[in-house]
């Protein structure tokens, strides 16, 4: 077993890295993409934390939990995505100011 | 307030009446309309005559009486009281007397006289309004009214000189005489303001009570003398009184002679004790001078009205020399005998003038009826005329048996007691006196003889009529009145008639009447002389000084004062303007950059301040994330350090 740090750093990193692809990237997918990231950092965690109590299961059925979610977001996320791209031909949401102004 | 009980109601009914009763002839003149003119000619003369017989009655309660006093708050000025009221003492009652009995008699002669002329509601008006304005003056308790009825009197005169308006002569006349009064007003108004300075009343019985003589009080005296140059027609501003014979006769006789131009002389009379010794030298020097011109000029005139205004100026400064002799009492005299004689000689003239103008329109011949040299003879063709014109005529050169032998007698009598037994300059006041009674012996005589003796001259070939009624009656009771008895039993001393103390010298009466018969001869020799002087004509160019004074002196003056205006006192105008409106810049840029710059500053920061919100929230949805976060980790470091 490796210490927990290691899996600790880890998924501040991919957290990291997540927020950076949300912030900076200009498609709606890489931003679903970045979420899915950080889902998973949060994930990792989860399961890294259970370990320090291995006789009860809380963490990982959690982790299932939030994969189960992720899906369904993803899910929805895209199917949002199709129906605006199909109504204004583009999926990066700067674009998308109907109701600016 | 106050009354004095001494007086009973009927006297003041009476007073009230002749007070008030010219006034409702001069409304009712105007009121009435122009179809009913006729009735003016009764209403006129009949108030009139109630306000005539109205100050009999008051003169006759006062004499030997209290004054009668009556004055209430006229107008409150911040804390200073001006009253208004009347003080009648023995002076006034009989000033009162005359004004309105004379005013009654002109208006009684005026309705034969004035008969068919177009303005004759106009005229009785403001004769009305005359009468009314000078009992102000002779009853009013203070000077403020006197001054108010100085000035309206003053307009009457104006009005009345203009009567025959078309006429350009009359029209410049009224102009000259209401000119040469304004100067004569502008002092008397300086005067006033002196005395309201020192004093602080206008009141006559306070004025009388002053004790001991002051600088301020000889100007003001000089200054209110000035006024009365003006209205009685002294030097040097006499000259408009012969030009206002441009007016109808009667108004001559009221105004012009009898009443109008003595009010200076009553007034002078009335302030007497406030004249200091110095204003009274100045005073009887301006009134010798003015007498002896008048004399001398009356002598070098053709028109016989202008030789009675001539007469009457030197007469008016004969009364003024007496005031400024310190006799006052012998100028009143001299004042209420004038008045008599001279309204009847006016008057008389007038009947002379009004028989002529008849006969030229009837014969349909035309010349100058106001020269002489185009009379004489007319004793025969009007005799009551004739008669009378003799005896005021007497009255007036002082022939003994006359009342104006009395008053002259009382004059020189007062000269001579006041130029003392030394040599001084004031003897010479006295010689021009006796020289002035010579001078008015030898015109009168003149006058008389050229129109009712010798030969007729243009009236030879008309029928003259003679005046009516309603003209002789006044004549004949102002003839009777230039008789000896209307001032004194005696024909020779002044008794307590009028006035009690006044100083009588058999010396002085006895030369006085050796004096007049001496110049009697004179004139009788000189008869036929006719004086050719042309300086006596024109009154020793007085008019022509005048003139030349505006012309060369005054508008040079005015001039001058054009220049300092432009010079100096118009650049520092400008100056000062332009300094007004550098300020106004200043001021404008200091509003512009300093106090809506604040506001203008605030302003713009708040739109700053929004601007720089605003762009947080601009759409993004990446960059509210990002602040999210941002801010997110900023309260984490917070909490956590």
């Amino acid at each position: 077993m490796f210490p927990i740090e290691h899996v600790l750093f880890l998924a501040a990193l991919l957290f990291s890295l997540g927020l950076m692809i949300i912030i900076i990237k200009r498609n709606t997918i890489m931003i679903l993409l970045g979420i899915e990231l950080m889902l998973n950092a949060s994930n990792l965690n989860l399961v890294a934390f259970n370990n320090l109590m291995p006789e009860k299961m809380d963490g990982q059925i959690f982790a299932l939990f939030v994969i189960i979610v992720a899906v369904s977001e993803a899910a929805v996320g895209l199917a949002i995505v199709l129906q605006v791209y199909q109504y204004y031909q583009t999926s990066i949401p700067d674009s998308v100011s109907d109701l600016k102004e | 307030m106050q009354s004095n009980i001494s007086y009973s109601l009927f006297f003041e009914i009476c007073l009230l009446l002749a007070t008030t009763l010219p006034l409702m002839s001069f409304l009712f003149s105007l009121a009435i309309a122009e179809k009913y003119s006729w009735a003016v000619s009764i209403t006129a003369p009949f108030l009139l005559l109630i306000s005539a017989l109205s100050s009999l009655v008051v003169f006759f309660s006062v004499l030997d009486e209290q004054p009668y006093q009556f004055a209430m708050a006229w107008m409150v000025v911040a804390d200073q009281t001006f009253s208004a009221g009347v003080f009648v003492n023995v002076l006034a009652a009989t000033m009162l007397l005359v004004v309105t009995v004379i005013s009654f008699l002109v208006h009684l002669y005026s309705i034969g006289y004035m008969a068919g002329d177009a303005g004759f509601r106009k005229y009785f008006a403001m004769l009305g309004l005359f009468t009314f304005s000078m009992i102000a003056i002779v009853l009013a308790n203070n000077l403020l009214i006197v001054f108010v009825g100085w000035e309206l009197v003053g307009f009457s005169s104006y009005m009345l000189i203009g009567h025959w308006k078309e006429k350009p002569e009359a029209a410049r006349a009224a102009k000259k005489a209401f000119v040469l009064n304004r100067i004569g007003d502008a002092g008397f108004l300086v005067g006033l303001m002196i005395l309201w300075t020192h004093q602080g009343s206008f009141d006559i019985s306070t004025l009388d009570a002053i004790n001991g003589f002051s600088e301020w009080q000889t100007a003001a005296s000089l200054c209110i003398f000035c006024g009365v140059t003006g209205k009685s027609a002294q030097f040097p501003l006499l000259t408009w009184l012969p030009d206002a014979m441009e007016g109808p006769t009667p108004v001559s006789a009221l105004i012009h002679a009898a009443t109008m131009v003595a009010a200076g002389v009553y007034l002078m009379i009335r302030i007497f004790p406030f004249f200091t010794p110095t204003a009274l030298d100045v005073v009887s020097i301006v009134g010798i001078i003015t007498s002896l011109i008048g004399a001398l000029a009356a002598l070098g005139q053709y028109d016989i009205k202008k030789i009675l205004a001539y007469s009457t100026i030197s007469q008016l400064g004969l009364m003024v020399t007496a005031i400024g002799s310190a006799t006052p009492d012998a100028a009143f005299i001299h004042l209420f005998t004038h008045a008599f004689f001279k309204a009847c000689l006016f008057l008389a003239a007038g009947s002379i003038i009004h028989s002529l103008h008849h006969a030229q329109h009837q014969f349909h011949t035309h010349f100058d009826v106001q020269d002489i040299r185009n009379l004489g003879g007319l004793r025969k063709k009007l005799p009551v005329v004739f008669a009378v014109f003799l005896l005021a005529g007497s009255s007036l050169a002082g022939l003994p048996f006359f009342s104006g032998f009395l008053s002259k007698d009382a004059i020189l009598t007062g000269l001579v007691t006041w130029a003392g037994p030394d040599t001084s300059w004031k003897w010479l006041v006295v010689m021009g006196a006796f020289a002035v009674t010579f001078l008015t012996m030898v015109y009168t005589f003149r006058m008389i003889w050229i129109i009712f003796f010798g030969s007729e001259k243009k009236t030879s070939g008309v029928d003259l009529p003679e005046s009516p009624v309603v003209m002789q009656v006044p004549l004949l009771i102002l003839a009777t009145a230039s008789l000896w008895i209307i001032i004194s039993w005696n024909p020779f001393i002044n008794t307590r008639w009028i006035n009690p103390a006044l100083v009588h010298s058999w010396n002085v009466t006895i030369l006085s009447v050796i004096w007049v018969l001496v110049a009697l001869a004179v004139a009788y020799r000189t008869r036929n002389r006719a004086s050719q002087l042309k300086i006596f004509l024109h009154a020793f160019y007085l008019d022509h000084l005048i003139e030349w004074n505006i012309k060369n002196v005054a508008m040079k003056f005015v001039g001058m004062a054009s220049r300092i205006d432009k010079k100096l006192i118009d650049p520092f105008l400008h100056g000062t303007a332009y300094a007004q409106v550098l300020v106004a810049h200043v001021t404008g840029w200091f509003d512009r950059a300093l106090v809506d710059g604040t506001v203008n500053g605030f302003t713009s920061f708040v739109r700053g301040v929004g601007s720089v919100t605003r762009s947080f929230q601009d759409g993004k949805i990446q960059l509210y994330i990002f602040w999210s976060i941002f801010t997110i980790i900023i309260f984490l470091i917070w909490t956590l350090l």
